[in-house]
């Protein structure tokens, strides 16, 4: 479209006037428009521009884009609610809790794509199943512990022990939050 | 608390205008998302499951033992369509709440700065408003229903991934924070385009105040986070704060330059709209909210000095569809609408006025 009042450059403004609840659309371009429009004009001390302000700011360049070209594989359904990935792509969201952990290998370069990491570091919650989890943990490393002490394994047992007491901090702070 | 203290209530306590930056800074939003574990999300969910999730909510938050957090209840089946309407437009429920069909319900405390949706995209969703930025208080307010909620609820929640939401742009911390600007010297200097797209580099959104779709409607814009995974809750809110500190100094600087460069044109332009907002007889609600930022601009700057903010608050709200049928007691078509609108507009503006010469200008509230 060309502009409507010197009528050789390209019209890149349109403004919108009401009379008598009429709208009236004009396109002009850039330079015409800056003529007709007293709030347009250019702000001095503009060459830092808000982005370049931002980005010093934060110091962070636009995130690489992870394109990893994704290898279709045969996934499976989730086992609760029965949506496929397919089915998730389409509508963006995940049927139940479960879907995460039948969908674990898609989500990655998903989840980069998206977000900040593909691990949370933030609250944690104080849950009983988790709990639970860590409890069933330490209990097959101390079944390995002992198997090692047994069989005079040292080695293996100090590492095994130092693992028991890593969890063991866990479970002991779990409802806390990591700063 | 009945639902009628919710509709009629004009004034919600997130919106009075007392904090730093009010003449900027609308108000904050903080919003956790959060599902129950086994329980599948409200996407495919049944109707049992549905009641399930209400159930062990309506338990744990009228039941708790802190005295202080009082919540009322209303089941979005009992709601009228306006009712609905008007709760979306006070920002009480989101838009997907109110068209839910299954089992979903709002749970809301007398002051309207925090509600707890339920059944919503996940299963539970807190959400705390809080006038002008305080992003940090906000967040400890809403963080305290979320533990006081988890004590009962077993959460979906993944150590990698943290908690687990329906849309994977909520997973992690759940947490979406908004801040509520009003930038219309950014937006007459057509500074907003760029804002926009340097707030996607910074994994930050912007959107207009009434959803995606209303870009700018008044020009008052949202400001929230986009990553939700990966940072802390720490480090979203204070990545924010730097952000939305920034957009506002140069909200300022360019409300300065307009203002020494071109003030009588701007002059103008302000009191051109007051004039259409005392005297119009026909307003849509895109020129009335057009209007209502060119006079609050007008206020900030001390152009306009017989107006409160708190006042321009009352009508944005009221300018609104769902408001204007409500404050009519009946239904109104778009043109009536259009009619009733001027007409209310005139008449909240004009008794203030009238109110301001009695009194003389004590009132606190003018920002100059």
């Amino acid at each position: 479209m060309i502009c409507e009042h010197c009528k050789q450059r390209h019209a890149t403004v349109t403004v919108t006037q009401l009379q008598n609840s009429n709208k009236i659309e004009r396109h002009y371009c850039e330079v015409c428009a800056s003529k007709f429009h007293p709030m347009q004009l250019d702000l001095q001390e503009e060459p830092v521009s808000i982005h370049q302000l931002m980005s010093d700011w934060l110091g962070l360049p636009l995130k690489a884009k992870h394109q990893e070209t994704q290898k279709r594989k045969k996934t499976m359904d989730c086992p609760v609610c029965g949506m496929s990935y397919r089915q998730f792509l389409k509508v963006g969201k995940f049927g139940c809790a479960s879907c995460y952990d039948a969908f674990r290998e898609q989500l990655p370069p998903m989840l980069q794509r998206l977000q900040a990491d593909v691990k949370h570091t933030g609250k944690t919650t104080v849950d009983g199943q988790q709990q639970v989890r860590y409890q069933q943990q330490i209990e097959k490393l101390r079944e390995q512990l002992l198997q090692a002490i047994e069989e005079e394994r040292f080695e293996d047992a100090a590492t095994l022990r130092d693992e028991v007491k890593t969890i063991e901090k866990k479970l002991h702070v779990g409802g806390v939050d990591t700063p | 608390m009945n639902i009628e203290h919710f509709l009629n209530n004009t004034r919600p306590s997130w919106m009075e205008a007392t904090e730093d930056y009010t003449d900027i800074v609308m108000s904050t939003r903080i919003r956790l998302a959060r599902n129950i574990n086994k329980i599948r999300f409200p996407i495919s969910f049944s109707e049992e499951e549905a009641k399930q999730v209400e159930e062990m909510v309506l338990h744990t938050l009228l039941e708790n033992e802190q005295k202080d957090v009082n919540f009322s209840y209303f089941p979005m089946k009992e709601l009228t369509v306006l009712q609905r309407q008007i709760l979306v437009e006070k920002h009480l429920i989101s838009p997907a709440l109110a068209k839910r069909e299954k089992t979903a319900a709002v749970f809301l405390t007398a002051d309207e700065s925090t509600s707890v949706m339920v059944n919503e995209e996940d299963h539970i969703r807190i959400q705390y408003l809080a006038p002008g930025l305080q992003l940090h208080e906000a967040y400890a307010k809403a963080d305290e229903i979320d533990r006081l909620l988890e004590k009962q609820c077993t959460y979906a929640y993944d150590e990698q991934l943290g908690y687990l939401t329906s849309c994977p742009t909520n997973v992690g911390t759940g947490l979406r924070a908004s801040v509520m600007l009003h930038l219309p010297a950014l937006t007459m200097t057509k500074k907003m385009n760029l804002l926009i797209q340097t707030m996607a580099r910074l994994g930050m959104v912007v959107r207009g105040i009434y959803g995606e779709g209303s870009e700018n409607l008044g020009n008052v814009y949202q400001i929230s986070n986009q990553i939700t995974l990966g940072k802390s809750e720490q480090d979203i809110l204070d990545d924010l704060q730097n952000v939305v500190e920034k957009v506002i100094q140069r909200e300022r600087h360019a409300r300065k330059e307009l203002f020494s460069k071109v003030s009588i044109a701007l002059e103008d332009r302000l009191f051109r709209s007051l004039g259409t907002l005392m005297y119009a007889r026909v307003l849509t609600s895109e020129e009335a909210a057009s209007c209502l930022s060119n006079v609050r601009l007008a206020v900030d700057l001390g152009i306009i000095e017989d107006i409160a903010l708190g006042q321009l608050n009352e009508c944005l709200l009221l300018i609104q569809p769902g408001f204007l049928q409500q404050y009519a007691h009946t239904t109104l078509q778009a043109p009536e609408r259009d009619i009733y609108r001027a007409k209310l507009l005139q008449e909240k503006l004009t008794t203030h006025n009238r109110n301001e010469l009695i009194r003389g200008k004590g009132e606190d509230l003018y920002d100059v």
